[in-house]
């Protein structure tokens, strides 16, 4: 216990009616349905005094309704939006074999043109006498300078790869990373002056044996492997289908399985072809789910490892009636296929110890559901595992945790007066103890919409401690008192803040009591009690261009009594960062974590898959198809071993009209 | 006595928080970072009036266990980078949990409460994407080192006694 009782800070004594109307609502404990541990967690903060009553009894936490739904887009339960379109597309482009506009997409693939610069003259700086040849410095020079120059962007210039070539250095970056740092040709290094140029392939790889064969040109051999795609692709299943594919008559007649031509030389090529067919990941992911390798001899991935690059986002795979046998022969698909939701490893000698390597499979893709056709996740798990990987920290309701109401009270008029009248809000809440400073932090993730306002009117006040780091310049931009505060608020520009009531989803706010803050009074050497506030949020910056400028925050207060003569409550601490705008990360409410419930099952449409097959080759309906394969696990083969063992006792009607029995 | 000047406790202040910032988050970063977490922190002690207040994502962690587990659900290559910090001494005479004979001001600013407020990226995972986080943190002098020998060198200076991390982005 505190050595003296917490004089809890005490209400405003004349806050504007106007904020005060509301009366109840605002920011409160709740006292819900949930246990004992829950109360403090949840704050609340539902303004609207008409509405609150009713969102409360709906029993869930703050910010309700409007919240964007931020939940489970990316790689789960398959494409809903926009799918439909996709696969259309997707499959005109395979039927037609259009849709490249490249004469050689496997040769277009290997460089991506303008990705890399030659630099030369890093031998002739000083640099060139570093343990590393002067290397590392080199490349921290080129970001710095390049990103120095691109200050406008505020984007941090990164070099991803780099190549010591004779004496030049080949560096490979994002094309408009490039373009900025080929700006910097001509520039002196440690005593050299750099010389920067495009650096071009001299000989694009070429397809290796290749030119001594009689074949078809690239380009007919793209427009066979696409029509080859094309008559294995089932748009409605979304599955594409490679399973056998040293039998496939396509392929024999392109001469790729007579001799040394394998699997592993045409399934890259495939994938590259496949690849091409889709402007991007998402049409890629919405148009194929399925794939099946099923019936390819493979006794590891190393052959098809160009798989798990085209299809990142599978979910369903069918690996049956190979010859795998040990969880390392998937190794070299590394961790890229950690989408899937189902694997099939039927007919594998690795099937028989699957009991004992279940646990490392689940590891291996945390979002697997089912096993050869057994479930080992339940969707609630899945939908569980996806969340923690997205934040492993679950979002919770803000921790809102007042006493007698200070924090909401001055939220409330804090946000009305900082738009409306700066000088009020100091007189009301501020001493001339009141510390307040801003920091920028400009490099984070933001939304990629249009340029960001330009920063300007707070750099010169900015704090941030990783970059200011003379004493004098960090001693001048902390303002103590509000008259000093006064001249720097006076000089930014106005703001718009969301109003509370109406858009409390465009706030985190969270408070808690905290101990041993100064006594104004001077009577308690142990401090007072009082609060620490957190609002994290947006406001939309008053300036004179005509666009929108909005800007993230976040900004902590701490509160405490005030002293004789000055504001019942005041503020010891103001403290503001500032970002690029962002959409606010806010807690997850119960619809954004319940899997939609018409998301097309991707386990479903492998079964029906199999179904289909079953029936074309035994003549089943798909009924009878479908409880053959159940029984047999959805093994295909093992269904067939059954049906033929049994087919003289099943009823006509298990057959198809004018099925060849 | 000689006040504590300005000057000495905004360099304090800096030095501390800056200390934090620079050993913090690299610990959350490594697997085995995540064993020491605790020591950054007071104490839940029941026979000391300083107790932490921890607050992940608006989930309240009653103490620095729990705070492990919590760090340790994340996926491997969990990155954490700081972007931006400042800091705002609080109190410069904190004596919560202080020894009775320690209620002076001490002007090196040794017993300072120390607002850090931190704006920084992280990444859940390879491949995961790149998200918001603001972290506040209450650092409060560590009194285990207060009058005692020279061989608790290598425990923290400054510890957490309040910290609110959020997931803004």
């Amino acid at each position: 216990m505190l050595e003296r009782a917490s004089p809890a800070p005490r209400g405003p004594r004349n806050s504007s009616p106007s904020i005060r109307g509301g009366g109840r609502g605002g920011i409160q404990k709740r006292r819900g349905g949930a246990g004992p541990v829950r109360v403090d967690k949840d704050g609340d903060l539902v303004m609207d005094p008409t509405t609150a009553g009713e969102k409360r009894r709906s029993g869930r936490g703050q910010i309700e309704g409007n919240a964007p739904s931020r939940g489970s887009g990316r790689g789960r339960g398959g494409p809903s939006r926009n799918a439909s379109a996709g696969v259309l597309k997707a499959q005109q482009a395979i039927m037609r074999g259009i849709g490249a506009k490249q004469a050689n997409v496997l040769e277009s693939r290997i460089t991506a043109p303008g990705s890399q610069l030659q630099v030369d003259g890093l031998n002739e700086s000083k640099a060139a006498s570093n343990p590393d040849g002067g290397l590392e410095s080199l490349l921290a020079f080129l970001e710095r300078k390049a990103s120095a120059l691109d200050s406008k962007s505020n984007r941090a210039i990164k070099i991803k790869k780099s190549l010591k070539k004779g004496d030049s250095v080949i560096i490979t970056a994002n094309p408009e990373d490039i373009a900025a740092i080929q700006k910097l040709d001509s520039f002196s290094f440690a005593g050299s002056v750099l010389r920067i140029q495009a650096y071009e392939t001299q000989s694009p790889p070429t397809k290796g044996d290749k030119k001594d064969e009689p074949s078809p040109s690239a380009q007919e051999t793209k427009e066979r492997l696409k029509a080859v795609l094309a008559s294995r692709y089932d748009g409605n299943l979304k599955l594409l289908n490679l399973s056998a594919l040293a039998q496939d008559t396509g392929l024999r007649e392109m001469g790729v399985f007579d001799g040394t031509t394998t699997t592993s030389k045409i399934f890259p090529a495939l994938m590259v072809v496949c690849d091409s067919l889709f402007k991007n990941r998402q049409e890629k992911r919405d148009a194929i789910v399925s794939v099946t390798l099923a019936d390819n001899d493979l006794a590891d991935v190393a052959d098809v490892t160009a798989l798990a690059q085209t299809f990142p986002d599978l979910k369903n795979l069918d690996l049956s009636r190979n010859k795998i046998a040990q969880l390392s022969s998937l190794d070299a698909w590394g961790q890229k296929m950690k989408n899937l939701t189902t694997l099939l490893l039927t007919n594998n000698p690795i099937e028989t110890q699957l009991a004992t390597l279940k646990t490392d499979i689940m590891k291996r893709y945390p979002f697997l559901e089912y096993l050869n056709g057994v479930q080992v996740r339940t969707p609630e798990e899945v939908a569980a595992a996806i969340e923690i990987a997205k934040c492993p920290i679950p979002l919770a309701a803000p921790d809102f945790r007042d006493v007698g109401q200070v924090g909401e009270n001055f939220i409330r008029q804090f946000i009305v007066l900082y738009d409306s009248n700066r000088p009020q809000l100091l007189a009301t809440f501020y001493d001339a103890q009141s510390v307040h400073s801003i920091s920028l932090s400009l490099t984070g993730p933001r939304d990629s919409k249009g340029p960001i306002p330009s920063w300007a009117p707070y750099i010169k006040h900015s704090r941030n401690l990783t970059r200011v780091t003379n004493l004098p310049t960090q001693m001048s931009r902390i303002h103590r008192g509000s008259q000093a505060i006064q001249l720097v608020w006076s000089t930014l520009p106005a703001t718009r803040h969301p109003d509370i009531q109406t858009q409390a989803d465009k706030y985190i706010i969270e408070c808690n009591p905290l101990p041993g803050l100064v006594d104004p009074s001077g009577q308690s050497p142990r401090g007072v009690d009082g609060l620490i506030v957190t609002m994290h949020g947006e406001f939309e910056e008053q300036n004179d261009s005509t666009d929108q400028a909005l800007r993230s925050f976040s900004r902590t207060f701490v509160l405490g009594p005030g002293g004789p003569g000055g504001p019942p409550i005041r503020v010891v601490s103001d403290m503001m960062t500032l970002r690029p705008w962002g959409t606010l990360a806010l807690p997850r409410t119960l619809e954004n974590t319940q899997p939609a419930a018409n998301a097309i099952n991707p386990e479903q449409q492998l079964q029906e898959a199999l179904a289909i097959e079953l029936g074309r080759l035994t003549g089943m309906t798909a009924n009878y198809a479908a409880m053959c394969l159940t029984e047999t696990r959805w093994d295909l083969e093992k269904a067939l071993v059954v049906f033929n063992a049994n087919k003289d006792k099943l009823p006509p009607d298990a057959f198809m009209a004018g099925a060849n029995r | 006595m000689a006040e504590l000047t300005q000057d000495q406790e905004v360099k304090t202040a800096i030095e501390a928080a800056e200390a934090f910032v620079t050993s913090y988050y690299p610990a959350l970063n490594r697997l085995s970072g995540l064993k020491d977490l605790s020591t950054f922190y007071v104490k839940n002690d029941p026979s000391s009036p300083l107790k932490p207040d921890i607050s992940l994502n608006g989930n309240l962690i009653t103490d620095t266990t729990e705070l492990e587990t919590v760090f340790e659900r994340q996926p491997a290559k969990t990155h954490y980078e700081v972007l931006s910090f400042d800091c705002h001494t609080l109190n410069s005479n904190y004596n919560v949990g202080a020894p009775n004979d320690l209620l002076e001001m001490n002007k090196l600013g040794k017993k300072m409460s120390i607002l850090v407020m931190v704006s920084g990226s992280v990444r859940y995972g390879e491949g995961g994407e790149t998200k918001g986080f603001t972290d506040n943190v209450v650092l409060v002098p560590n009194w285990e080192l207060f009058g005692k020998s020279p061989k608790n060198n290598l425990k923290k200076k400054w510890l957490v006694q309040t910290q609110k991390l959020r997931v803004v982005f």
